[in-house]
């Protein structure tokens, strides 16, 4: 296997001081959630480590975690396909194609044998041998798990890769699911999102890049660093929630002047991301921000939830929602209950009445 | 001293609930009450007239606070319980699946109640009532499961979230665990109106104490009930 350099040997190889590297590994520190003093461990892995060969698969998806990931500002997504890591085969960013290109990822593959990184995006297809999401002539459940057996680890990007994303919806016609089922032993870091954060999904291969190993996860596999908060615990329009001020509707005044959306069915309460804290594009925005309630879409069936997005409750036709079915209910067991005592109060005296009866004729 | 309008009666005690059980059935009574209330209100928040957080009450602040204290006090007092359970016999009147005669004796009243029959024989607590609070039970814990579930996920890392965040995970998302909380609640409620009705019934009804021995623990019984081996028994007249 050929030598590969690390990042602080290719930005010697670009002639970059090494003021510039210690002030890259600062801002890659902070980037990848970690406390600052990591700063000496970061700085020592980017010296040592060889920058890692990723290889990025794309599956039955948009291709809108890749829109996202581009947009990356630090590290800048050119940086990190150019200089941090070795990105040796990506269907979107590749200029190559056709067969060189497959040949490519083939030899990629038995080169780097149990080392390098697999990122993926999109959901794997499954009815039907998997025909509906074919790539090189080959369905792409196949290739993702030709690849994942040969992979140190796999990122997961995006709802579609983690859990199935919108073409897994009911009635998942096309039989997709998340790609953990078809990852076997191999470790796997789910960043969901539709899409993630731009600088969550560099953060997480920087992280993987750098110490060879794993960010810490939470129970569903997702890095703690950037989906350890509610959004509606880090939300910026949190005050107005405990105020009780809410908008309505999208064009009423609380809407206007920025209230909770919680009414308008937000699923902040739900959903774990950064975009409370983070924030997109720089921290410029984010949903909530921009007027829209959050709807959940870094979490596995958001699409499903029952209700609609813009309602907090599923609603049942003209029956409604729990609420009006639920005090609807109450109010026939009380008729009810009222009922049965009636008949049970009649009842009774009949019995009373036939065993006076009984009693009398004995008597006689 | 005996007078003309005194009856004179010879009526069993049978000691059923310990100071724990009846503490822990009045805290539940109004905690389920505040949660229920609290609840609602978290789910569809008041409009508050106001044009300034700092103008207001904070009011859903205190909906939230109040509604987890409540929740609080519940699980405390639900200690009493495990208290009594173990040391008082009339603490743990189960729904006795595991005996031939519990089939019977669920027929029996089933027929009773629904006006098929006259009467049913006396039970200290008969195998629906059993089955039912044994039903609420099962739908009290879904409440706290799912209640600490998102509670405590307010820090996924704290010994909270690791105790019941499973149970986000198990739902399918803690959207699910929200509308399994909310469903529930109001399966309380229906419980609720058929318990008072059935507790009022027995007790004027069927001169079963129902209501009282909730207050002082005991049933003071001219007959005896079919289940009186389930408690120790004194005499009394």
């Amino acid at each position: 296997m050929e030598k590969r350099e690390s990042l602080w040997e290719a930005y010697l190889r670009r002639g970059l001081s090494r003021r510039s590297f210690i002030k890259g590994c600062v801002a890659l520190t902070s980037l990848m959630g970690l406390s600052t003093d990591m700063v000496s461990k970061v700085v020592e892995a980017a010296e040592k480590k060889p920058l890692p060969v990723v290889i990025w698969l794309h599956g039955h998806e948009c291709t809108g975690c890749d829109e996202a990931f581009i947009r990356s500002a630090s590290p800048l997504a050119s940086d990190l396909v150019l200089s941090s890591i070795a990105l040796e085969y990506d269907h979107l960013l590749s200029a190559a194609c056709g067969e060189p290109f497959e040949r490519h990822l083939e030899e990629t593959i038995k080169k780097y044998w149990g080392n390098y990184i697999l990122a993926v995006e999109g959901a794997v297809s499954t009815t039907d041998n998997g025909v509906y999401c074919m790539s090189g002539g080959k369905p792409f459940v196949d290739t993702f798990q030709r690849v994942a057996k040969g992979a140190m680890a796999i990122i997961a990007y995006g709802t579609c890769a983690v859990s199935g994303g919108i073409q897994g919806a009911k009635p998942n016609p096309t039989g997709s699911s998340g790609v953990g089922h078809y990852t076997g032993t191999k470790p796997i870091v789910n960043v969901p999102g539709c899409p993630p954060i731009p600088e969550v999904m560099t953060g997480v291969v920087m992280h993987v890049a750098l110490f060879g190993k794993l960010p810490p996860l939470d129970s569903e596999n997702r890095p703690k660093q950037f989906f350890g908060n509610r959004i509606h615990d880090t939300c910026y329009r949190r005050p107005f929630f405990d105020a009780g001020m809410f908008a309505d509707r999208y064009d009423d005044a609380g809407a206007k002047a920025g209230w909770c959306l919680y009414r308008l069915g937000c699923r902040g309460p739900e959903t774990y991301a950064s975009c409370g804290n983070l924030r997109w594009y720089q921290g410029m925005s984010y949903p909530i921000q921009s007027g829209a309630a959050c709807i959940g879409c870094a979490n596995s069936n958001f699409w499903d939830s029952g209700a609609s997005f813009s309602e907090r409750l599923p609603k049942y036709g003209p029956l409604g929602d729990v609420d009006t079915i639920g005090a609807g209910l109450a109010i026939a067991s009380t008729a009810g209950v009222a009922l049965h005592g009636a008949m049970s109060v009649i009842q009774k005296q009949k019995r009373a009445a036939e065993e006076a009866e009984a009693e009398g004729g004995a008597h006689k | 001293m005996q007078h003309d309008n005194m009856k004179i009666q010879k009526r069993r005690e049978y000691y059923l609930f310990s100071p724990w059980l009846r503490i822990f059935h009045w805290v539940m009574v109004d905690s389920i009450i505040v949660l229920f209330v609290t609840g609602i209100l978290i789910g569809k928040p008041l409009e508050i007239m106001a044009l300034e957080p700092t103008q207001t009450s904070m009011l859903m602040n205190w909906v939230r606070n109040i509604h987890f204290l409540a929740a609080y006090a519940f699980c405390a007092s639900f200690i009493l319980r495990i208290y009594g359970f173990i040391t008082n016999k009339g603490d743990r009147l189960f729904p006795r699946f595991w005996e031939g005669r519990f089939y019977a004796d669920t027929i029996d009243v089933a027929l009773h109640y629904m006006l098929l029959k006259r009467f049913h024989r006396s039970y200290l607590r008969n195998p629906l009532a059993r089955m039912s609070y044994a039903g609420l039970y099962v739908l009290v814990a879904i409440e706290v499961l799912t209640g600490f579930a998102m509670y405590y996920m307010t820090n996924p890392d704290g010994i909270g979230a690791s105790l019941f965040g499973w149970v986000n995970v198990w739902l399918g998302g803690e959207m699910m665990t929200h509308l399994v909380h909310h469903y529930t609640a109001w399966a309380i409620v229906l419980f609720t109106s058929g318990h008072l009705y059935m507790v009022t019934r027995a007790e004027f009804m069927e001169g079963e104490s129902e209501v009282s021995s909730m207050f002082s623990g005991s049933k003071l019984l001219e007959h005896v009930p079919v289940d009186a081996s389930d408690v120790d028994v004194t005499e009394k007249v």
